[in-house]
């Protein structure tokens, strides 16, 4: 594999999203710090954490819509006129497709986390369930960079990131409603409970079977264009 | 060097509704081919097959000595592509996308990429979003030159260019025949362009191959001749008729078979041939597309 060349991709899908990318950190940041600053009230809190959620899905499907953009722009062309196999290019795809996701995943979950657990009066038992949202905001990722790679249909993809916000209402909704879970959240300390790890382990499983699935799809393809 | 750039040995391709069939083709390296046929005769599946975009069903292809699909990344660092189809990145600039390839082929001239900006009346600075039809195929196609590649492909780069713009690419690409490694298959259904600057033309139609030689040869093999018959007289039994038009007692014959004993060979049975046209590209093609689809319904 020419990884030389797969960074080159991924550099440029990176370069092609800074501006997406800087705002969301942003928005990001601005949001805690709001939250933060009207000590941290529920109202605060709610309103907080749905513009992180819409920051973090609008975030992972832009990046990873990326793949169906290019068939769309016809840009796939001049991307497939380059020294790259298919099987490099969706590595491109997908490994950039993460790397700019978790440019902004990792520092505003770690900062969600922080600001749970330096803010007084946000109740550490939280911190479970606001990791398994994050996942479960990765995984949906995930699913759009399933489909937008494979199908590389704009219209797929924007249905199935359309759905996947939706979805993730109503699995943040059913899993509040486990009673290890839901009802550990207003815990002054941090409760791991054996549903939680059982959920993030099958959250981070159907992440692997989905990028598996990905390449199995790839591997099958014989045209490109 | 590899005498032979391009090679094509019983190529196929199917679709539902369209197969590309049996393709054979060879390009000798220095040399330019134009590829002709109408559209959806299966110019640009051709090239992708070439560029290992598409995966053929069968056959095999060669380019530079690299077998295709296979070694697609080794060969496409010596091949420049350029297609009707193909866009540049319209939020990035001209300058961008010159950093950007120049950072992967080892070969990029930048003095040429910088002459070529000037030809071609390109800014650098500018996005590509904000370029014209016109501009956008020479930022293409300044891309792909200034790699300085072995092989050139370029499916129908000309469609869709006003005049001066046309002009300006076909110069570009005849001043690329100086060099005379460089290979070059070029297809439009634009036969004046492919007349202009090819040495080498292959007609393709409904998936297939129709003739592939040598441009000279080929205009020199089709002529269409002008005879008078007299009464009870009947046309001398000619090589290569392709199709016989006219009345029956001034018959106008095509051929692509054409030799000067032929117009002996009329006089011996009384028939005096009034003229020898010589056709014009467009007129062979047309020619030879209908005789083949006519044999086909036949």
């Amino acid at each position: 594999m020419n990884i030389a060349m797969v960074c080159r991709l991924i550099w440029k899908d990176w370069y092609l999203n800074k501006a997406g990318i800087l705002a969301s950190l942003i928005g990001g940041v601005a949001t805690l710090a709001l939250v933060a600053a009207m000590h941290a009230s529920q109202v605060a809190l709610i309103m907080g954490m749905i513009v992180l959620v819409t920051i973090l899905i609008g975030m992972g499907a832009m990046v990873m819509i990326s793949a169906a953009s290019e068939r769309r722009q016809m840009t796939l062309p001049f991307v497939m006129s380059l020294p790259i196999s298919y099987w490099e290019y969706t590595i491109s795809k997908i490994a950039g497709g993460f790397l700019i996701f978790f440019a902004l995943w990792v520092p505003l979950v770690a900062a969600i986390v922080a600001t749970i657990l330096l803010t007084p009066g946000i109740p550490h038992g939280l911190i479970p369930f606001v990791l398994i949202m994050a996942v479960e905001i990765l995984m949906t990722t995930c699913l759009i960079t399933v489909v937008s790679v494979t199908t590389e249909s704009h219209g797929w993809t924007v249905a199935v990131a359309q759905l996947g916000a939706i979805g993730l209402n109503g699995i943040g909704w059913s899993i509040v409603r486990l009673p290890q879970i839901g009802g550990l959240m207003r815990s002054a300390t941090v409760r791991w409970s054996g549903t939680a790890t059982a959920l993030l382990m099958a959250e981070l499983a159907l992440i692997v079977l989905m990028i598996a699935f990905t390449f199995f799809v790839q591997a099958r393809k014989r045209d490109f264009i | 060097m590899i005498d032979t750039a391009v090679e094509f040995s019983g190529v196929t391709k199917r679709y539902k509704y369209f197969t590309l069939d049996q393709i054979d083709l060879k390009l000798p390296t220095g040399y330019i081919m134009g590829f002709v046929g109408a559209n959806g005769a299966g110019k640009s599946t051709t090239l992708r097959i070439l560029m290992g975009l598409v995966h053929q069903d069968a056959g095999s292809v060669k380019v530079l000595g690299h077998a295709m699909p296979e070694d697609q990344a080794t060969a496409k660092r010596e091949i420049g592509f350029v297609s009707e189809d193909m866009r540049l990145y319209g939020a990035a600039t001209l300058e961008w996308h010159m950093r950007f390839v120049r950072s992967i082929y080892a070969r990029w001239d930048n003095g040429y990429a910088n002459d070529l900006l000037r030809r071609f009346d390109l800014k650098a600075q500018q996005k590509v979003k904000g370029m014209s039809h016109g501009q956008r195929v020479k930022a293409a196609l300044m891309l792909a030159l200034a790699r300085r590649p072995r092989l050139l492909v370029l499916d129908e780069p000309t469609t869709g260019l006003d005049p001066i713009a046309r002009r300006e690419v076909l110069g570009e690409l005849m001043a690329v025949l100086a060099d005379e490694e460089r290979t070059v298959l070029f297809s439009s259904h634009n036969t004046l362009e492919v007349e202009q600057i090819s040495d080498q033309i292959t007609f393709i139609d409904r998936g297939r191959i129709l003739e592939s030689s040598d441009k000279e040869a080929f205009l020199d093999r089709w002529r269409r001749l002008r005879l008078v018959l007299p009464p009870n007289t009947k046309l001398p039994g000619l090589r290569g008729i392709v199709k016989v038009a006219g009345s029956s007692r001034l018959p106008v014959i095509t051929t692509n078979r054409f030799e000067p004993t032929m117009m002996a060979a009329c006089t011996e049975v009384g028939v005096s041939v009034q003229a020898v046209d010589v056709m014009t590209l467009e007129e062979i093609f047309i020619a030879s597309v209908q005789s083949q689809r006519e044999g086909e319904a036949l």
